[in-house]
């Protein structure tokens, strides 16, 4: 059996960005880049899998990113996954066309599941798993928080707004993760050593037959300031009329 | 420009800092204290302060006893708690390191500190989450324990106010006011503030201010990453449980929130080139990605100590900035060239547990012309003119190798190193 686990490069949420000067974009100066935290989980959730069901499963990470994306497919080596493969690729992709991507790759590597995050906390789009099932015609369990494998398929666990929603579907099968489904392990010491030595697989759109047709154009971006004003205020009087002042109560 | 003047400016809102600014205040002083970012927001915000007071020399432990009881009075007027006295063992698995903890009970004992050995059974109780069946040697000492950083720092900033310190925030200072010699004020983009004395406290940044006035600060800005799992339902750690250290895998160790926290002085260590970091860098955002060597070789480290932790253990990973000198002490006081410009920065990874009395010393130093303490070991001048300390790659490489002996020789086995790795993945 075949893990694939598509890996997003994504810039560190947490630290301070800055638009670039067209403002259609981030400025990738001193930029940390990380691998999309719900792609983590899904990779220990592959790596969970072959360790306590399917032993001889064999778990793939496949990374779209200029050729530094590299580093994020070695995180994933190192957790533990068997191999990595870049498809190299700069400049903006979107969903649909990182879907399309992938399922060249599927249609390569033939993986019984593909575990993916639910979205990446770049662009929060949250398309690429529908995306990709839609394509590959392929069942799909999105925002997993628990997976079995039962019969010949899967029970999952569902978290939506309503609640936990408990599905069955059959394999192959697209699963995206949600937050609750794990916490990714760091990867060990000897582990990060051997992940060293192992080689990156390349390929490229062009290689994989995928013509890439941009759906989506940036426009452009803004910052939100997220500077707070604090002022003190004496009474509830003072804190009404400020309130009034800025028509938060009429 | 003249609610820009007062009599002192501190560079840095960190606890040597605001140390430093709450007791001049308190002896009359004015004082303003200018913050590149928010307030113990850099090294003291990542900080473990684990408190060991028995240090190198008495005169060390003087100032971390003293600092002690200055803490306790914080907590009265903060009305916080700060210091957790836990007390504190060092374990020893050679004979090399039993005779280490040997010699430190008898200085121990010379200065009237309260040292013993524990036997190892008597250990394994304290600490039954801790491996102790191939230890040979641990002492105790009762008094010790940690200070909560966050708590020290607000205390500090609290009682500060009160005695009408001015805290500027988001302030970084981009030059140096200089008339001929004479320091008499910085530049910021809030515009520009004067005072006869300024005080470098900016930490992992105080070479680059010094810089401003074309000092060379022999500081070196070093990575350091700790963990603390979450509470393991099999080896519950309770708050009260010591702190350690165990200088033999190069760890060190305390309580938090029921988990264990555990850090590494490693052979080696990040190092941060601090002009290459964006301008309004958050330490607070630094965070150690899933195939972090550093973190990786503290796991391994701390899994010799503690079996039950490894990679895949629920926890919460601390990375950020020390600010090291050549030989793990800070500098406290002026250099040569500048008059009116002190420095109060290079604490090495013990920035928290210092910071009580070194503000007492920065004080006396600035006020009086000297201080009650016997400070020889920790003057700022130490390096001034002595060969090897004027260029930066020298000084960053000798910073570099003090952090990697932190904790001594390590005979046999490395503990915490790559070569310990490889034999482990072999």
């Amino acid at each position: 059996m075949k893990m694939l686990v598509p890996c997003k490069r994504v810039p560190d949420p947490d630290q301070k960005l800055r638009l670039n000067a067209e403002a259609v974009g981030i400025d990738s100066n001193a930029l940390t880049y990380i691998l999309n935290p719900f792609d983590a989980i899904a990779v220990e959730e592959a790596l969970h899998i072959r360790e306590t069901a399917h032993p001889d499963a064999e778990v793939i990470a496949v990374s779209i990113a200029p050729a530094e994306g590299e580093a994020d497919l070695r995180t994933a080596l190192a957790m533990g996954a068997d191999r990595a493969l870049l498809i190299e690729h700069n400049g903006p992709t979107d969903p649909w066309n990182v879907a399309r991507l992938l399922a060249a790759v599927i249609e390569h590597e033939q993986p019984t599941l593909v575990l993916m995050g639910k979205q990446a906390v770049d662009d929060d789009a949250n398309q690429t798993g529908q995306f990709l099932a839609a394509q590959l015609g392929w069942p799909q369990a999105t925002f997993a928080s628990q997976i079995e494998f039962i019969d010949d398929g899967l029970r999952v666990h569902r978290e939506t707004d309503l609640g936990i929603e408990v599905i069955r579907t059959t394999l192959p099968a697209i699963v995206t993760a949600d937050l609750r489904l794990n916490e990714p392990r760091y990867a060990s010491l000897p582990s990060i050593l051997r992940a060293k030595k192992k080689s990156i697989e390349q390929t490229t759109p062009a290689e994989l037959g995928v013509q890439l047709e941009p759906r989506v154009r940036l426009i452009g971006m803004e910052l939100i300031n997220s500077q707070r004003h604090c002022e003190k205020v004496e009474t509830a009087s003072n804190l009404l009329a400020k309130l009034r002042e800025t028509e938060v109560v009429e | 420009m003249s609610e820009n003047k007062s009599d002192i400016i501190i560079i840095g809102g960190g606890v040597a800092g605001l140390s430093t600014a709450m007791q001049l205040a308190k002896r009359g002083a004015s004082v303003t204290v200018l913050e590149r970012e928010q307030i113990g927001n850099g090294s003291t915000g990542r900080a473990a302060g684990l408190l060991g007071q028995l240090r190198g020399t008495a005169e060390h432990t003087r100032m971390l006893m003293d600092g002690v009881e200055i803490v306790k009075e914080l907590e009265a007027q903060a009305n916080v708690e700060i210091y957790v006295q836990t007390g504190s063992v060092r374990v020893a698995e050679t004979p090399e390191r039993a005779q280490e903890l040997t010699d430190l009970i008898e200085m121990g004992r010379s200065i009237n500190f309260d040292i013993n050995e524990i036997p190892i059974d008597e250990l394994a109780e304290r600490m039954p989450y801790m491996r102790t069946d191939d230890l040979t040697t641990a002492c105790w000492c009762p008094t010790d324990g940690h200070l909560q950083p966050a708590e020290l720092a607000s205390a500090y900033h609290k009682v500060g106010r009160d005695h009408g310190v001015r805290y500027e925030t988001n302030c970084p200072v981009t030059g140096v006011l200089l008339d001929g010699k004479k320091a008499h004020g910085v530049q910021t983009p809030k515009g520009e503030f004067h005072a006869p004395i300024l005080v470098n406290a900016a930490g992992p940044w105080s070479h680059l201010v010094a810089g401003l006035t074309n000092t060379t600060l022999p500081t070196a800005a070093l990575g350091h990453v700790y963990l603390t799992t979450q509470p393991h339902p099999d080896h519950p750690v309770d708050r009260l449980s010591p702190g350690f250290r165990n200088r033999h895998h190069r760890i060190y160790g305390r309580p938090e929130n029921g988990g264990l926290l555990v850090g590494m002085y490693g052979e080696d260590c990040p190092e941060f080139d601090m002009n290459k970091l964006p301008p309004d860098f958050d330490m607070s955002a630094m965070k150690a990605r899933r195939d972090d060597l550093h973190l990786a070789m503290l796991i391994h480290a701390a899994q010799q100590r503690f079996p039950w932790l490894n990679e895949r253990t629920p926890m919460h990973v601390t990375t950020g900035i020390m600010t090291f000198t050549p030989d793990g002490l800070p500098f406290c006081g002026q250099l040569p060239d500048h008059e009116g410009l002190f420095y109060c920065t290079g604490f090495s990874g013990h920035g928290i547990v210092q910071s009580p009395a070194i503000g007492v010393i920065m004080s006396e130093l600035i006020l009086d012309g000297q201080s009650s303490y016997d400070i020889a070991s920790i003057e700022a001048d130490r390096y001034w003119e002595v060969p090897g300390f004027q260029d930066r790659a020298e000084i960053q490489q000798r910073c570099y190798k003090m952090q990697g002996s932190y904790y001594g020789r390590v005979e046999g086995k490395t503990a915490g190193t790559q070569t310990d790795a490889k034999e482990a993945s072999a």
